[in-house]
C-alpha cells in the first residue's frame, strides 16, 4: 500500500481532503482491505467526536422532516453483487475475541491475521485454519482442568470439524517425555500432534469425539500408553 | 475553536434502541422506525452540523437535508460496515462541509469567528454532557498539541488538510500524519472495536 496514500485515511475520515483527493482514495480503498478496515475504524472514532457536540435541533425540524419523508421515495437496496465491493475483512465479534483469548490466540482485529502467542513461528496456512475455526460463527468453547495441573481449553467450530487445543499450566516433564492431543471417539484415538507450549489443531473432529491429552515417549506414539491427564468432550 | 462547555452531570441514559434494527425497517418504508431513528440522531446531526457551519439557520437547513437522506438512503446503510451512528454523521459532515466549500465560506467563517457565538452559554441547547464526552474529552488530552489541533481544526471546523497545514505553520505532509496518528490514538483510547 503506498504510504502517501494511507496516511490520507485520518483526512479522508474528517472530510479534510479535496473532491479529487477523495475519488482518488476511494479508488485506492477498493484495492487496499487494510486501509479500508483503518478508515472504518477512524469513522466510528469520529462520530464520538461528532456526538459531544450533540445539540437538539428546533422543535420545529423534526415536524418538518417527517413531513417530508412522506413526499420523498426512498432507494432501492443495491444489488448483493456489487461489481465493486470491497473485499471485507470481517469485523472480529467480542465473543470471538473471548474465544481466542481463551485458547491462547492472539487475533490482530484490525487486520485480520492470527498469530499464535507462541514460542515458535508457526506457518501461515496453520495459523489461518486456527484463525477459521476461533473466529467460526458456531464456534464452542470448552475447559477442562489436567491432573498435571493447569487447565486445557478447546475451541471447536461443528461447521469446520476442527478443534483448537491449548493447554496452559501443565507440568513441565522430564526430557523424553511429551503432551500428545487425541481425538478419541468409539472406534478409537487418533493422534492430533504433540503439544509444545502453544495451540493445535486438531481436524475431522465429529460431535461426540473427545480430546484427550497423554505423556507419552519424545516423539510421540501412535496410540495412548498412559492414562489421559485430561479430557475434553467436544 | 471552541466547543460547548460540559455544564452538567446526567445518570447514564437508557440503552438507546437498535438502530441498525430500525434502519433496516425504516428502509421498508416504515415511519414509526424513522420516528425512532430521529429522536435518536438528529442531536447528533444537528450538532455537528452547526459545529461546523455556525449559522443556526443554515445548520438548520442542512441538518434536515441529512435527516431526509437518512431516510432516502436507509437501505444502502450497511451494518457490516460500521455502526448506524457513524454512518449518518458521515453524511451529515460530509454535508456540511461542502456546503461550507461550495459558498467559498473562507471570508464568512472568518467574519463569523469575530461575531460572538451563539451558542456559547445557551445552556439549554446544549445536550447535557455524558460519561462518553468525558471520555472523549479525556482522550483528547492524551494527544500531542499538534495531533489535537489538527483534529480540531479538520472535523470541528470543517478546514481541509493544506488549510490546517497553513492555519498552524506546519507542512503539509505533517498534517496529514497528525490527523492519523491522531485519529489512531483517540481510536486505541476510546476503545473504538470497528
Amino acid at each position: 500500500m503506498p504510504y502517501e496514500l494511507h496516511v490520507l485515511t485520518g483526512s479522508y475520515v474528517l472530510d479534510a481532503v479535496s473532491d479529487a483527493e477523495r475519488k482518488e482514495f476511494e479508488r485506492h480503498l477498493q484495492h487496499c482491505p487494510t486501509c479500508d478496515a483503518e478508515v472504518r475504524g477512524l469513522r466510528e472514532t469520529a462520530a464520538r467526536l461528532a456526538r459531544t457536540c450533540a445539540m437538539t435541533p428546533p422543535a420545529r425540524m423534526e415536524q418538518q422532516v417527517l413531513a417530508a419523508t412522506y413526499r420523498t421515495r426512498q432507494l432501492l437496496p443495491l444489488p448483493a453483487d456489487r461489481p465493486h465491493r470491497i473485499p471485507r475483512i470481517p469485523r472480529i465479534p467480542r465473543r470471538v475475541a473471548v474465544l481466542a483469548a481463551a485458547a491462547g490466540v492472539a487475533v490482530a482485529a484490525g487486520l485480520g491475521i492470527t498469530q499464535l502467542s507462541a514460542q515458535h513461528q508457526l506457518d501461515q496456512a496453520r495459523a489461518t485454519a486456527i484463525a477459521r475455526v476461533v473466529t467460526a460463527p458456531d464456534a464452542r468453547i470448552d475447559t477442562a482442568p489436567t491432573s498435571a495441573g493447569g487447565s486445557v481449553t478447546v475451541v471447536t467450530s461443528a461447521a469446520l470439524h476442527e478443534s483448537v487445543v491449548s493447554a496452559s499450566g501443565m507440568a513441565s516433564l522430564p526430557s523424553g517425555r511429551v503432551y500428545q492431543v487425541w481425538v478419541m471417539s468409539p472406534s478409537g484415538a487418533r493422534s492430533a500432534g504433540l503439544i509444545h507450549g502453544s495451540s493445535l489443531l486438531a481436524s475431522a473432529v465429529r460431535p461426540g469425539d473427545r480430546i484427550g491429552i497423554t505423556v507419552e515417549p519424545a516423539g510421540g506414539t501412535a496410540q495412548p500408553t498412559t492414562t489421559p491427564v485430561a479430557v475434553v468432550p467436544v | 475553536m471552541s466547543r460547548p462547555e460540559i455544564r452538567q452531570w446526567q445518570p447514564e441514559p437508557a440503552p438507546p434502541p437498535d438502530l441498525a434494527a430500525l434502519l433496516g425497517r425504516v428502509a421498508r418504508g416504515d415511519h414509526r422506525a424513522f420516528e425512532l431513528v430521529y429522536a435518536e440522531l438528529s442531536g447528533p446531526v444537528y450538532g455537528v452540523v452547526r459545529q461546523v457551519l455556525r449559522d443556526p439557520a443554515q445548520s438548520e437547513e442542512v441538518a434536515q437535508e441529512v435527516l431526509l437522506e437518512i431516510w432516502r438512503s436507509a437501505s444502502r446503510y450497511d451494518p457490516d460496515r460500521g455502526s448506524p451512528a457513524a454512518w449518518a454523521l458521515t453524511i451529515a459532515h460530509r454535508r456540511a462541509v461542502d456546503r461550507v466549500r461550495a459558498e467559498n465560506a473562507c471570508m464568512r467563517r472568518e467574519q463569523k469567528a469575530a461575531e460572538p457565538d451563539p451558542a456559547q452559554g445557551d445552556v439549554a441547547e446544549t445536550v447535557a454532557a455524558t460519561l462518553e464526552h468525558q471520555r472523549v474529552r479525556r482522550c483528547m488530552d492524551g494527544l500531542t498539541g499538534l495531533q489535537r489541533e489538527s483534529i480540531k481544526l479538520a472535523y470541528y471546523s470543517g478546514y481541509s488538510y493544506p488549510e490546517v497545514a497553513q492555519l498552524l505553520g506546519v507542512a503539509l505532509g505533517t498534517v496529514k500524519t497528525r490527523i492519523r496518528d491522531g485519529l489512531i490514538r483517540m481510536r486505541d483510547c476510546m476503545g473504538v472495536t470497528w
